[in-house]
């Protein structure tokens, strides 16, 4: 009788995991109700049909300047990354430095597009603006990740090593030469994602890929679109082969020897720019420190506030959890569908090739042809994130799990798949997802651009009203934001400490 | 040359991989002293977990700037060749940038001092092959030409040739007596411990049980040794 009684009091528990991941469906179901997901457009199926029309078609000689915007695009995305390495490695090596890390953190957190629409008002459509704009962001980035990768390596090699000798020998042989291969494939990692942002850049305005893909979308070209992105998602595919890093100086002479050339920088502008432009009215038109009326700067502060960054700030949190969760759906399947422990092999190659598809595409231009395809709502951006992550997370797990040896144990591949491969690389794949979350934060804001009303919408459209302080006012809340989810996520998780850094 | 007098060391477990706060550290050392002079060759032995590594780590520590390591741990840097890994010991007799430069184009001279080293430690592969390719014996002759490569007067080994079959081991040992005035080193070998060196010391439990200097020392008195400690 007593032992009957305990099997029936056996509880067994949810396990850590477990509690994850139903927390983060669960805080999305909650704020469902409270997000503007509704489909708008009448006749989605006619836009669809005409896009897949445009697909099957795709016309690659449609596009005039063609060669030189992929030229732009790649000579953007190099020189960004070479001076964004020239600026970060040696941040990396003073990155413990509070101050220095949280510059760094704050510089991370402002998107490439709000780098871009920044300098777009000082150096106007120079290329400089869209170099920079990869640099800043890319150089803080390098900061981190190249001081956690060095944090990694063994101090074993240091010791043996005569401590007479000086500390730049004994740290490029003990400590670099450890690492070089991590720095290398994490730094042709980030060569894709600037790709991406380049391309992205060509939204606002820079003549690189994004630039003609946009105004071939939004005139209804889909075949010269379509020619577009195959051109681009290749571009990406096959880097390396047309980007070995021993060709990566040659690339380098190139790409300053075809870059469109700078303009003369405006030093009038400039300083007008900083002097004038971006300060609140209520400051700029006072001489004195004296003259300054400080309840009209408090009413102006506090409007902005409470009307546009508040607002904002809830949206993208709003969109950054949705998209949380459905990435979260979208990687397991798009794990599944690429996994070779599923599968035969020839059909994982095809769930390898979506995949690539899914990640090459940046996600902004995903969620402008959902925007064409749904109407205006938050629903594009979130399928758009949800796809591009998914895919990036499934991409890097499925390494993973192809590397796993199968169970030496008479089960079928379904049973394998979920009793062993899936418990196996699970809590990896929540840690990137977190990791991701604060991309798909710092993503979540651009979309604004696309008139998703988060911060990105109202820096947007601080920016064309020519109110350069509110815009900047909202481009800190937006770091802001993103250093907090941070910090905030940091803490909240106890994530495993592997080296996630291709994330 | 070096005095310790009743030395206590403590490992600290949180510092290693277990991080339960409940364990603190260990006393590995009690109450040791000792006296290593100009010239001496020392073996120590003793069983596992006698506080070997910990008192040649501290004598290390020490002689700091003026005895090389090799120690057990090897601190190889994997995605650099033999010949780079050899070099790193000669790092202190030049400027950076010669480093630096050595380290994307070898300089020829010591590209050859390197390569008569290898030969002289029977270690025949090609010097630009990564480390990580080679077996554990090599790697550990890749270990002890680096720390002979600092040309010290005084050479501190922590088992430099377990990995070793016996006859090569006394081989490399008399090229590393032959090389240094001073040698200390943790033996693995009593046998060969006892025969090659002038002095042997003998640690059980973190206590010093044994030196040669002091006792005339019987094979006897260390086989007890090791099986007191095995049956503890």
């Amino acid at each position: 009788m007593s032992q009957l009684q305990q099997v029936k009091n056996t509880h067994y528990p949810l396990g850590y995991w477990q509690k994850v991941t139903l927390s983060i469906l669960l805080i999305a179901l909650i704020i469902l109700p409270f997000a503007d997901i509704e489909i708008v457009n009448f006749d989605p199926f006619l836009e669809l049909t005409r896009m897949v029309d445009g697909l099957m078609t795709p016309d690659f000689f449609a596009t005039e300047y063609l060669f030189q915007a992929i030229i732009q695009t790649v000579n953007f995305a190099i020189l960004g990354v070479c001076l964004g390495l020239i600026l970060g490695t040696p941040l990396a090596l003073i990155y413990q430095h509070p101050i220095i890390s949280g510059c760094c953190a704050f510089l991370r957190a402002i998107h490439e597009i709000f780098w871009a629409l920044l300098f777009l008002q000082i150096f106007g459509l120079s290329p400089l603006t869209g170099i920079l704009a990869i640099t800043i962001p890319f150089a803080a980035t390098f900061a981190r990740v190249f001081h956690d990768i060095i944090n990694q390596s063994s101090d074993s090699p240091l010791e043996s090593i005569d401590s007479r000798a000086d500390i730049i020998s004994r740290f490029t042989y003990g400590k670099i030469a450890q690492v070089m291969p991590q720095l290398m494939a994490y730094t042709r990692y980030r060569f894709e994602c600037a790709l991406r942002s380049s391309a992205v850049l060509g939204f606002i305005g820079m003549p690189t890929l994004g630039f003609y893909m946009e105004t071939a979308f939004r005139q209804g070209h889909y075949s010269e679109g379509a020619a577009l992105l195959i051109i681009f998602i290749a571009l990406i595919g096959t880097i390396r082969y047309w980007c070995p890093p021993k060709l990566l100086g040659v690339y380098l002479v190139i790409a300053c020897v075809t870059l469109i050339d700078i303009p003369n920088v405006d030093s009038s502008l400039l300083v007008r720019f900083i002097s004038q432009d971006i300060l609140p009215s209520a400051l700029a038109n006072a001489s004195r420190l004296a003259e300054v009326q400080w309840s009209s700067l408090y009413t102006w502060f506090s409007t902005l506030i409470s009307e546009q960054a508040i607002p904002g700030a809830l949206a993208t949190i709003t969109l950054a959890l949705l998209a949380l969760a459905v990435s979260h759906i979208v990687t397991l399947n798009a794990h599944a569908m690429a996994s070779k422990h599923l599968w035969p092999t020839p059909l994982t190659w095809l769930g390898q090739l979506i995949l690539l598809i899914g990640r090459s595409v940046p996600e902004y231009i995903l969620a402008f042809i959902f925007l064409m395809l749904l109407g205006p709502s938050m629903l594009p951006a979130v399928i758009a994130l949800a796809i591009h992550n998914g895919c990036v997370i499934a991409y890097l797990t499925v390494k993973q799990s192809n590397s796993i040896a199968p169970q030496q144990m008479q089960m079928s591949k379904l049973n394998q798949f979920n009793y062993h491969i899936m418990p196996s690389i699970y809590p990896n794949m929540m840690a990137l997802m977190f990791y991701r979350f604060e991309i798909i934060v710092r993503e979540t804001a651009v979309f604004g651009i696309l008139g998703i009303m988060t911060l990105g919408f109202y820096i947007d459209s601080n920016f064309s009203e020519i109110r350069y302080s509110n815009a900047l006012v909202l481009i800190t809340c937006t770091a802001l934001l993103n250093v907090a989810i941070d910090i905030l996520s940091r803490r909240l998780l106890k994530l495993p400490k592997t080296s996630q850094t291709s994330c | 040359m070096i005095t310790i007098d009743n030395l206590n060391l403590h490992y600290d477990k949180t510092a290693g991989y277990n991080t339960d706060i409940k364990e603190t550290s260990t006393q590995v050392i009690f109450d040791l002293s000792l006296t290593i002079n100009e010239g001496e060759k020392v073996a120590i032995i003793g069983p596992s977990g006698a506080g070997k590594s910990s008192l040649l780590h501290h004598l290390y520590q020490e002689l700091q700037g003026n005895a090389a390591l090799c120690s057990q741990r090897q601190g190889l840097v994997d995605n650099l060749s033999i010949y780079h890994n050899i070099f790193m010991g000669a790092l202190a007799r030049h400027h950076w940038l010669f480093n630096l430069v050595n380290l994307i184009r070898p300089f020829k001279k010591e590209l050859s001092n390197v390569s008569s080293l290898c030969q002289q430690l029977e270690l025949d592969q090609p010097l630009a092959k990564k480390v990580d390719k080679l077996s554990g014996g090599q790697r550990q002759r890749v270990a002890l030409a680096r720390a002979l490569y600092q040309q010290q007067n005084i050479f501190i080994g922590d088992e430099p040739f377990s990995a070793l079959d016996p006859l090569m081991a006394s081989r490399l040992l008399e090229t590393v007596l032959k090389r240094h005035k001073t040698v200390i080193m943790v033996m693995h070998d009593r046998e060969l411990a006892m025969s090659a060196f002038d002095r042997v010391i003998a640690l059980d439990k973190g206590h010093l049980v044994l030196d040669s200097q002091q006792h005339s020392v019987d094979h006897q008195q260390i086989t007890a040794l090791y099986q007191t400690s095995a049956v503890a």
